[in-house]
């Protein structure tokens, strides 16, 4: 069968790709202008003792052997310790906690761009040159224009400073970290990490609650970049789907506008938008950067940028690999699933 | 179809493409594009306060004796409020923490901002198109190599690249902005070779390869000036792009230097220090960003409607 082969090789092309994104991050460690040693061994090492690093680190061994190491560390998701932020935790440790609260605001926010950006959509593309659609598209376009590191900020300003309807920042209420030990607290239940999922794996509702809060002002500034996406490529997806002869057919057959319109016209005009979706997946992985420096929460791009400032390279080259790999098989996931759907990509 | 390509026999280059504009109607029609009008009067707008900011203006803003007073008081501590005055009609958009009027800053964002957005842009379109046309040109291993060191450097979210990036060439804005380039350098590099392949399909390709033209000159007047179209609305929808994330890089704090007059450093001090007091610190400069990524938006929506359709698929 063709699709196998479709995503065998799809596969296979990742290789050379994630050669070439391992290769990169390492370059940040030996190009980058701080002298790692030294940034390990602190403010007031002596010469001998930054020496001392350099050799129990490897960092004087030949630039192929670190190379090889780097790459057959990487390949086994280990990247090291921390030197600062978190002294000689595994940096795979540092990143498995963070990584899904970046997730999760993640699917959240868009999971609301798709509930609001769908329906938008299809409305201003069945309602083509209305006041509607009109304002739809501006509203878009106003959307995606729109830095989330404005919208954030305007949002707490707006709600929380002066409306006091939702908290500032963090993932959620102070006292819930003083009056437990578990989740996020220390380790000691095996949890998913995702804060709305755990607290009702556990039965708490009021911690549930005080999450939802939490999450939704981030949620929602992400949302609405996301919305505006979605609405405009399900808009313009499905007005070229309107024009298909078999959308003429089946209202030439006297079927009813609205049966046409879903059973036609939706289920195709929506295999594209699946490809923006995913591709907005990605890119929301990479805005978790500014969404989570702006609301304070602790995520994986909080902490990239926390070790950057610091020079905690592990750290940066950890957060920095994670993030690509993530990107990379949401994309490649999106190109099978869309492979399935409309198999003329195969060709 | 055959006026086009006889315009482009008769006059290669930059006339060339211009005849080609008016030939394809891509004014004309996109002057009939309302929202791509009201895109360009934002542009123009900004661009026009920005040059007024920089000639007038200058670097840092001087304070007035009013500035002057107030900085003395928050000083003393007398009234640390008037430091941070609210929105009033002598400062439209209030004064900063250090008693500067905040208005004549965000003007001077605006400079900052399409200067750099110009220069990032830019470069990266030259640097795409060359790379973009010699892979379609030149096809087997040179196109390989080209395409998947573009296809590396894809296979990370643009931003964290750029902080990648930034972490190896170490921050500062000038950083900011070449880390910026090689972010985007690959788009542009496949949209050309898109649009470059399908230039190569067209007959006048091979008759000034049968003339015996070298490729320089095929690739120059020939293959480049065909693709500026695509290239055109690209840039444009990139440019929006290209400000927010040197906004971005600045208010992470590996762009601009503190101090500087550019909206995401200010913004970056507006949610840092003024959130709960001052609302307007990061309100302005935000609002300005916004509004000038929205015009670059709104025009690059009407150019590329107005683009070709045989060129529409190669924009991202």
């Amino acid at each position: 069968m063709a699709s196998k082969w479709f995503v065998a090789k799809r596969i296979l092309l990742l290789v050379p790709v994630l050669t070439g994104v391992a290769t990169l991050v390492f370059a940040i460690l030996h190009i980058s202008p701080g002298d790692p040693a030294r940034v390990m061994a602190g403010q007031r090492a002596t010469a001998e003792q930054i020496e001392l690093i350099r050799q129990e680190t490897g960092l004087n061994d030949p630039i192929w052997i670190q190379y090889g190491r780097f790459l057959a560390d990487t390949a086994q998701l280990s990247f090291g310790d921390s030197y600062v932020l978190k002294p000689n935790q595994p940096v795979a440790s540092i990143l498995k906690n963070s990584i899904p609260i970046t997730i999760e605001l993640a699917v959240y926010g868009q999971l609301m761009g798709i509930t609001l950006g769908l329906p938008l959509g299809v409305l201003s593309a069945i309602k083509q040159d209305s006041i509607t659609d009109h304002i739809t598209r501006i509203g878009a376009l106003t959307g995606i224009s729109v830095p989330i590191f404005w919208s954030g900020p305007v949002v707490i300003i707006l709600f929380s400073v002066m409306l006091g309807i939702f908290p500032t920042n963090g993932r959620i209420a102070q006292g819930f970290f003083l009056s437990d030990t578990w989740l996020f607290f220390g380790n000691e239940l095996p949890v998913t990490g995702l804060i709305t999922i755990d607290t009702l794996l556990l039965g708490r509702y009021d911690a549930f609650a005080s999450a939802v809060r939490h999450l939704f002002l981030p949620a929602s500034v992400i949302g609405i970049y996301s919305m505006a996406l979605i609405s405009r490529m399900m808009r313009s997806s499905m007005l070229e789907v309107i024009r298909q002869d078999y959308i003429r057919t089946a209202r030439a057959k006297g079927q009813g506008e609205k049966i046409t319109m879903l059973k036609h016209g939706l289920k195709n005009a929506f295999i594209p938008v699946i490809t923006v979706i995913g591709i907005q997946f990605g890119t929301l992985l990479g805005g978790a950067v500014l969404t989570e420096t702006v609301f304070g929460i602790q995520g994986m791009g909080m902490i990239l940028v926390e070790a950057i400032e610091v020079g905690d390279y592990p750290v940066v080259q950890g957060a920095v690999l994670v993030f690509a790999l993530l990107f990379t098989l949401v994309n490649l996931g999106v190109d099978i699933t869309y492979s399935y759907l409309d198999p003329r990509i195969q060709q | 179809m055959s006026t086009r390509t006889q315009n482009t026999r008769r006059q290669g280059g930059i006339r060339g493409l211009f005849a080609r504009i008016r030939a394809s109607q891509f004014l004309s029609e996109l002057a009939s594009n309302r929202l791509a009008i009201v895109g360009l009067v934002i542009i123009t707008t900004m661009a026009g306060l920005a040059i007024y900011a920089r000639v007038f203006i200058g670097g840092v803003p001087p304070l007035t004796e009013g500035q002057y007073q107030a900085i003395i008081h928050s000083n003393l501590g007398g009234n640390s409020d008037l430091a941070k005055a609210s929105p009033s009609l002598q400062y439209p958009f209030g004064l900063d923490g250090q008693a500067r009027s905040i208005f004549p800053r965000v003007m001077y964002g605006a400079w900052l901002a399409l200067k750099w957005g110009t220069i990032t842009v830019g470069a990266s379109t030259v640097l795409g198109v060359g790379l973009g046309v010699v892979a379609a040109y030149y096809g087997d291993i040179t196109d390989n190599v080209i395409m998947r060191a573009m296809d590396v450097l894809l296979a990370f979210p643009s931003l964290l690249l750029a902080l990648a990036l930034v972490t190896i060439f170490g921050t500062g804005l000038e950083n900011a902005v070449l880390a910026l380039v090689l972010v985007y350098t690959p788009r542009f590099a496949r949209v050309v070779r898109g649009a470059a392949l399908k230039v190569m399909e067209d007959e006048y390709i091979d008759a000034t390869v049968a003339l015996g033209a070298r490729d320089f000159r095929v690739l120059v007047r020939h293959v480049v000036p065909n693709c500026l179209a695509p290239v055109t609305v690209q840039s444009t929808l990139n440019f929006g792009l290209a400000i927010i994330d040197l906004a971005a890089l600045s208010f992470l704090g590996f762009g601009a230097e503190a101090g500087t007059p550019s909206w995401g450093m200010m913004l970056s001090n507006g949610v840092e220090h003024g959130l709960h007091s001052a609302w307007w610190w990061a309100f302005f400069p935000g609002l300005f960003l916004a509004l000038t990524v929205l015009g670059f938006n709104l025009l690059g929506d009407g150019m590329r409607d107005a683009l070709d359709p045989r060129m529409r698929d190669a924009v991202d």
